[in-house]
Order: structure tokens, then sequence, then C-alpha cells
């Protein structure tokens, strides 16, 4: 076989491989591997000043990242009000907010939250945090599912 | 063939000490690590040059970390654990083979002109 | 009305093009001269129509919707014709025909036209069955449009994309040359001839059109970069590195019969690379600033048509008689350096692509997402360059065919060379510039010489003098300004006039802050003042908010000091204070005008000696 077949014949093999890719996308990010900070659980709560009663929390939780500044954070308020209203505890963390425009949100909107903490961006980057609204199902212990972006009713139907 | 090869040789030479030189410099270490590090809410910028949320929060968090005395590659090692492989534009050592490949070229490259000239 | 038109036009065109195949004008009174003719116009026309359809603000063409408003400049209307996905493949077939018609006028081989329509064919059927801008919109009179994107509202918008795509689509010419002379085997001179010209039109383009994207992403993008081997980049920095190389072999074979083989591989590769490169933005497999939204058929179009390509240069190269091994020439001469010239120059094309694919294939094989930026490719991709910015000073020198010795002179420059930058070093205290100025050194040194010596007749030689010390100076003041640049970030009161220091001494002060309503956007502007050394610049980044999307945009400001320049955008603005991100670029002006320098230096080449 000639040397110089060599190029376009890989060539073939690469389009190929990208063709495949592209029919084949992996949508689905993984979920990393990230274990949960102590921080979650040593932080204050911004109402009664104590932090987190592990007691109190059942096998299964969510964990949800906000800010008053997001507007796709105001879109799932709802959803996140429904869970509440069937007794499923949710950890709210409040992202690089302002306190004042912080607690106008809460009085304005609904608190669906159990537990709520006031967050630098620390206990964001422990848990790998890429934007808000940011959502983690918690069961004993471990993250199950993320959900980067706004929660859909598709997202939290099987736990109604 | 002697012009050209003294000439090869001597660029190796000098190339890679000084390239042993540049991992060994120190200036604005901090600044120069943000821009290894991909913001994944951009499209393709690193965070030293964003101003989404996300870079910044990760500039915030990396400084105090690297002003409580961390060394930048166990912030790096940590970020990648947590964030995953795309949050760094230096690929690890998983990769090895894209840092290989060039060098490879250009000893592949050196002795495949060596023996066609052999040849002649 | 334009709708109907632009479309018909296709299929008139489809419908002549199969005419001219199967040899049938006879029958339709055509002779095959006109019928080439008119395929090339068909080609041509309906990308005018589409123009006239933004000019006139058309609704009734869904393009014209999508890509532009009412009350948007008359200007920006007529461009945001190529501004969408349809607009732009509207624009490759015009060009494609547009290249076939004046080519058509110097070499009427219809053997070599064949395979320019049948490629232009390709490209009217994807755009037809999967990215027509031509879709009639019915009830469309109390549509205003949804308005061309902000960030695309810049003068360079409208030449930066037209010139790349001359570059891309000029490539083509090169590829149905090298097509013919392989399969007719005719290797006259004069075909090679045809092709370096063509391919000089094409890098003349291609190169403009990098400088200007560069430029664009420069003073538009706010990040004071001006280049991020973001993927897009990078497919158009690969056919550049083929194109020059193209242009480099082809002297060798034009001259002296050899490496034939090589420019001609590289010609078809050039294209290539061209259309696969359009194939990765389009298809969303690359996440960039440049990425347009798509649906799956047109990937899938695009592989057909690159795979179509691959397919040619595998039979056209096994069909050759040349071999990779025929050539025959000296150890040191002109023809062996561009011979080195052309490995590594496709070297670091494989580079940079392989660097661009490459996380597309880790996400296959290791399920995990690897991002290559610029600490990779300026590792890589500048260890593979060294070499030739070394060989471009010496090179010109070297006779051919002839085993040269001038040692002599080549260790003076050496020496030279080493001198100057073991003192860069100690006078920058900086690694990477000394290392710059040790590379682009023989270059300048050359350059210099040449000066002193007798005037050439032939312009050629001037040309190539002109490029090469471009690309030293270029590349000194690349590495300067990246070392040197200094960035601040204020925080101004607004109630108070802040003044601070940058840290070369410069005293930053708030002038003003002006509010204003333009046609379709609002303005907020802030204005600043830099004193240095009793001489004062006004800097005004500002804001805008365009309608109808209500898309905020940063508008970078810049002020000029000789070849340096400050860089100001707005990072925020609250209802008490203004947070400013200022830098300095020094020598910054200096890469934009070797840029231009090297852009316009092919042109000394293409002047015929008279």
């Amino acid at each position: 076989m000639k040397k110089s077949l060599i190029i376009p014949i890989i060539g073939l093999i690469i389009l190929g491989v990208s063709a495949f890719l592209f029919f084949n996308k992996n949508e689905e990010r993984d979920n990393k591997n990230v274990t949960l900070p102590s921080s979650l659980f040593d932080t204050v709560d911004f109402y009664d000043m104590k932090p987190l009663n592990q007691k109190e929390l059942d096998d299964f939780y969510i964990v949800n990242f906000f800010a008053s500044w997001c507007k796709p954070c105001l879109a799932e308020h709802p959803l996140l009000m429904e869970l509440q209203s069937k007794g499923i505890k949710i950890i709210g963390i409040n992202f690089r907010d302002d306190e004042e425009n912080f607690v106008k949100w809460i009085n304005e909107h609904g608190n669906p939250f159990f537990h709520i903490i006031r967050d630098d961006g620390s206990i964001a980057y422990e848990m790998g945090l890429i934007g808000v609204p940011e959502t983690f199902f918690i069961e004993n212990s471990e993250i199950q599912k993320k959900v980067q972006g706004p929660l859909f009713y598709e997202d939290i139907q099987k736990y109604l | 063939m002697k012009i050209f090869k003294s000439i090869y040789n001597l660029f190796f030479i000098i190339f890679f000490s000084l390239f042993i030189n540049i991992s060994l410099a120190n200036v604005n270490q901090l600044q120069d690590y943000y821009k290894t590090i991909r913001c994944l809410v951009c499209d393709g910028q690193s965070i030293q040059e964003s101003d989404t949320e996300f870079a910044i929060n990760l500039k915030e968090q990396i400084q105090k970390k690297y002003d409580s005395g961390m060394d930048l590659k166990k912030i790096n090692q940590e970020l990648v654990n947590i964030y995953g492989e795309e949050i760094s534009f230096s690929p690890s050592n998983n990769h090895i083979i894209l840092w290989v490949l060039p060098l490879l070229t250009l000893v592949l490259i050196f002795f495949l002109v060596r023996n066609k000239y052999r040849k002649n | 009305m334009i709708s109907l038109l632009g479309n018909l036009s296709f299929y008139l065109t489809l419908f002549f093009i199969i005419i001219f195949y199967l040899g049938w004008g006879k029958k339709i009174f055509l002779k095959d001269q006109v019928l080439l003719n008119l395929i090339y116009l068909g080609g041509i026309i309906p990308f005018i129509f589409l123009i006239i359809g933004f000019t006139i603000s058309d609704f009734s063409i869904l393009n014209v919707i999508q890509n532009s408003y009412i009350d948007d400049p008359l200007f920006f209307k007529i461009t945001s014709a190529w501004g969408s996905h349809e607009g732009s493949i509207l624009l490759w077939i015009f060009l494609i025909n547009f290249f076939g018609f004046i080519f058509l006028k110097s070499n009427n081989n219809f053997q070599i036209h064949k395979q320019i329509i049948f490629i232009s064919s390709l490209f009217i059927l994807y755009l037809l069955l999967s990215s027509n801008p031509f879709v009639y919109v019915e009830n469309s009179s109390e549509i205003a449009g949804l308005g061309l994107n902000p960030i695309l509202q810049h003068i360079l918008f409208v030449i930066h994309p037209p010139t790349l795509f001359l570059g891309y689509i000029g490539l083509i010419i090169p590829f149905v040359l090298a097509s013919h002379i392989l399969v007719k085997k005719d290797f006259s001179q004069n075909l090679f001839k045809q092709m370096l010209f063509w391919s000089k039109i094409s890098w003349f383009f291609l190169t403009f059109g990098i400088v200007l994207g560069s430029y664009w992403a420069y003073s538009e993008l706010g990040w004071g970069g001006w280049w991020f081997w973001d993927p897009v980049e990078n497919i158009s920095l690969i056919p550049w590195l083929l194109n020059t190389a193209l242009i480099h072999s082809l002297q060798v074979s034009i001259k002296n019969d050899q490496l034939k083989l090589w420019s001609l591989n590289l010609a078809l590769y050039s294209f290539i690379a061209a259309v696969f490169g359009t194939f990765l933005v389009r298809s969303n497999l690359i996440v960039s600033v440049h990425s347009f939204a798509t649906d799956p058929l047109r990937g899938l179009f695009l592989i057909v048509i690159i795979g179509y390509l691959l397919l040619v240069t595998i039979k056209l190269n096994i069909k050759s008689a040349l071999h990779f091994n025929q050539d025959t020439f000296s150890l040191v001469s002109k023809e062996s350096f561009l011979l080195l010239n052309n490995i590594f120059f496709i070297a670091s094309a494989l580079t940079v692509f392989i660097g661009t694919i490459y996380p597309l294939f880790s996400e296959l094989f290791f399920e995990s997402s690897v991002s290559i930026g610029a600490p990779y490719y300026n590792f890589a991709f500048n260890i593979l360059m060294a070499p030739i910015i070394l060989l471009m000073a010496f090179a010109p020198q070297v006779s051919w065919n002839k085993n040269e010795n001038k040692n002599n002179k080549v260790w003076i420059t050496i020496l030279i060379t080493s001198a100057i930058s073991i003192i860069c070093y100690f006078y920058f205290e900086n690694i990477y510039f000394a290392i710059a100025s040790f590379v682009a050194s023989p270059i300048i040194i050359q350059s210099l010489i040449v000066i002193f010596k007798k005037f050439h007749k032939d312009l050629r030689f001037y040309s190539q003098w002109l490029a090469h010390l471009s690309i030293a100076i270029f590349i000194i003041a690349a590495v300067y300004t990246e070392q040197f640049d200094q960035e601040e970030n204020f925080i101004f009161e607004k109630n108070g006039s802040s003044q601070l220091l940058m840290s070369n001494k410069n005293n930053v002060y708030l002038k003003n802050i002006k509010d204003t309503s333009y046609s379709n956007y609002q303005e907020i502007l802030v204005e600043l003042s830099i004193l240095n050394d009793e001489k004062e610049y006004i800097l005004s980044p500002s804001k805008n908010i365009y309608q109808p999307s209500g898309q905020v945009t940063n508008e970078v400001s810049t002020v000029n000091q000789w070849f340096h320049q400050y860089y100001a955008t707005i990072s925020s603005i609250e209802s008490d204070r203004v947070a400013i991100n200022l830098v300095y670029k020094p020598m910054i002006n200096l890469l934009w005008i070797s840029a231009i320098m090297l852009v316009f230096s092919i042109f000394l080449s293409i002047i015929k000696r008279r």
C-alpha cells in the first residue's frame, strides 16, 4: 500500500468515528463522586441560628442552591413549595447573595426550606456547583441525582 | 547536512534547557494558574478571563485556599476531583499521549529525513 | 416572491448541472460553454436575492424574520444575510460558483469544471434539504423581526466571515486542479503555476480573515485576548497552515519539478481541512462562541461531502504514478529546506487538529471530557513552529540543488542571536521573551542584511522577505504583549471623583457617566481619564441594551500610545458605584501592524514583472 494513502484512510476513520459520535451524543453528565461537605451540617440556619439537626433529617432529602438574583430559581420555586407540602425536607443554600435581597425574596415568594444556609461560595465549591439553580437529591447520605438548572416536573414527579 | 544538523541540535539543546526553566518561573503564579482553569458555563474561556458568578466564585475560593497555605498542585487535584477533568485546560497525565505526540513527531521527522538523505 | 425566485434558481441550476453531466447540452440548444456560465450564474443569483430580501426587510422570508429587525440600521440588515447558518451555506454556494465563474475565464477545461459543479451541487442539495433560507412565511405584515444578535452588529463582522469564506472556498481551485493533474497524469508546469496563483489568492483571504477575526475578538469580546485556541479559530488555522505549506511546496514543483506529490496532496488536504472545519462548527460537536443551533441532518450532510472528498483523495493517490521517494536533490539545498518546511507545517496542522478533536474522542473512550486550551497549544504548537521560524531565516539564502556551504555566515548569525537573547533575558527578566527573541532574531538580522544588498528585480523576493520579516515582528510583539501586559480592577464611587493608581504609576479618574438612546439600543457610557506623564488619555467604555431582545453588551474602549494600548471595559454598574476593568497592552499595535504587513506581502509576488 502506498505511503500517501495512510492519511486519507485515517481521515475516513476519524470521519466515521465523528459520525458515530454525532449520532450518539451523550447528553447526560456524570454524577461526580462528590461527598457531602461537613460545612453543610455545621453551618447554622439563618433564622434560628442553629446547625442542622441530623436526627430530624429523613433518609431522603434535597439540597437546593438558589439566589434572589437568579431568574430560573424563581421559575422552579413553586415546585419546591409543592415538594415541601408533601413533607420532603429541603436544605436551601443561598449562594452569594445580598442579605437584604435574600430576605425580601423569601418573604415575597415563600419559604420551602427546612433549613436555610447563607453561603459565600465555599459550600458551592465543595459540591461542584456549576450555577444556580442546582438541586441535589440525597439518599442514605449519598448523592443520588443532580439537576443543573431549574427543576421541571419530570425531575420531581417520582418523589411526590 | 552539517549546517542544519548543527542548527537543529543547538536549537534542541537551548530550547529544552530553557523549557525546564519555564516550569520553575514564578511570575504571578495565581493569575497564571487561573488561566489554566476552564470556566464551565462559558464558551471555552478560562476563569481568569470570565466574569460569571461561577468564575468569580472559583477564583475567590482558590484564593482563600492559596492564602491559607495550600499549594497549587493540591488545589488543582481537589478541583479536578470535584468538577472532573474538564475543568483543567492542562490535560492530566492520563492523556500523556498529547504531550508526547509533538516530541515524538519531532524525533520521527528527524529520523525520516536522515534516512532519506542516507539513501541519496 | 423572493423565496420563490431563490428556490427556482437552485432547481434550475441543478437541472442544468445534470444536463451538463449527461452531455445533453445540444438537446436544449446550449453550447457547453454557455451551459457552464448559466450554471455558475444560477449559483450566484440566489445569494443576491437574499440580500435584496434583507435590504427591503421582506418578512415573507423566514430567514429575514429570524435575523433582522425592522429598525436595524440598513448596513447591518444587509450583513445579516450571512449571519445565520442558512445564510452562510448560501454564501458558500455563492462563492463556489463565483470562483468557478472567474476560473472559467482563464481555464475552460470542462473536466475540471465538472468537478467544481459537482461539489457545488452537493452543497446546493445540502441547502435545499436541510438549511434553506428561502422559506415562505404567510401573513407576515404584522411581523417586525427578531433582530440581529448585537454582538454581530459591528463593521468587522461584515468583513470577517466573507473574507474567511473567500479563503476556504478559494482552495477549491487548487483541489480540482490537483485532482485533474493526478487523473490525467498531466504534470505540465502551467497547471502547477495556476495552482500557485489561486492558492496565493486564497491565502490572502484566509490570512486576512483570520487577522480580522482575531482583531474582532480583541475589540468586541472584552477579554483583552486575541487568540484563544477556540475550536473555531483552530479550524481556520489548519487550512491556513496547509495553504502556506502549499505555496512553498509549489515553488519547488514549478522550479525543479520536485516535491510534486507533496504539493498535490497539500492542495487536496487544504480544501478538505476547510470543509471539515465547517462541519465541525455546524454540527455542534464543538462548543464555542461561534456555535450555531443545528439539527442532525445538517451534520450528516457535511459528513457525506467530506467523505466524498476523502474518497477522491484516496482514489487519486492510488492511481498516481508518483511516489514520495522520487525526488533527488542535495542535502543542503533550498529543496531540502522546503521539504523540511512541508513536514513541519503538516505536523503543526496535525497537532492543532488533534488538539481540537481530542476532547470528543476522550469522551468516547475515557468517559471524561478533557479540556484542551492555551497551556497545551502553547507547548505543542510552539515546539513545532519554532524550527520553521529558524529555517525561515536561513532558507532564502540557500541555493537550489546545490550543496551549500555557508557555515561561517550561519555561525555568525547564531552568535549574534544568542547575544541578543541573553541581553533580552537580563534586561526584561522574562524567559519567554528571551526565547522569542532567540527564535525571531535570525530573521530580523538576515532581513537587515538584505537591505544593504543590491536590489532584486524580481519582486517575489521582496514578497517573501516582507512576509518572513512580518512573522518575526509578530512573534516579538505577541510574546511581549502577553508577557508584559497589566490588568487592574477599579471601583469608583459615583458621587466622588476617585483617583486610583495603576501599577505603572498612572492616575485614573472617573470623569463622567452618560446615558443615551439610539435607534435600536440604549447606551450607558462611562468616561475615564488616565494621566500619564502630563498626557491625558480618555477612555469611554459602555454598556449597550438592545431592542427588541433586551440583550446587554459590553463595549470596549481603547486609546493608543504609539505601539501600546489602554483597554477598558465596565465590569458592573450599580446605583452608587462603577466597576471598571482596565488593561494595558504594550506592543499590541505592533502586532496588528505586522499582521497586516503579512497579509499584504503576498501581493508583491502576484504583480507580474514587466
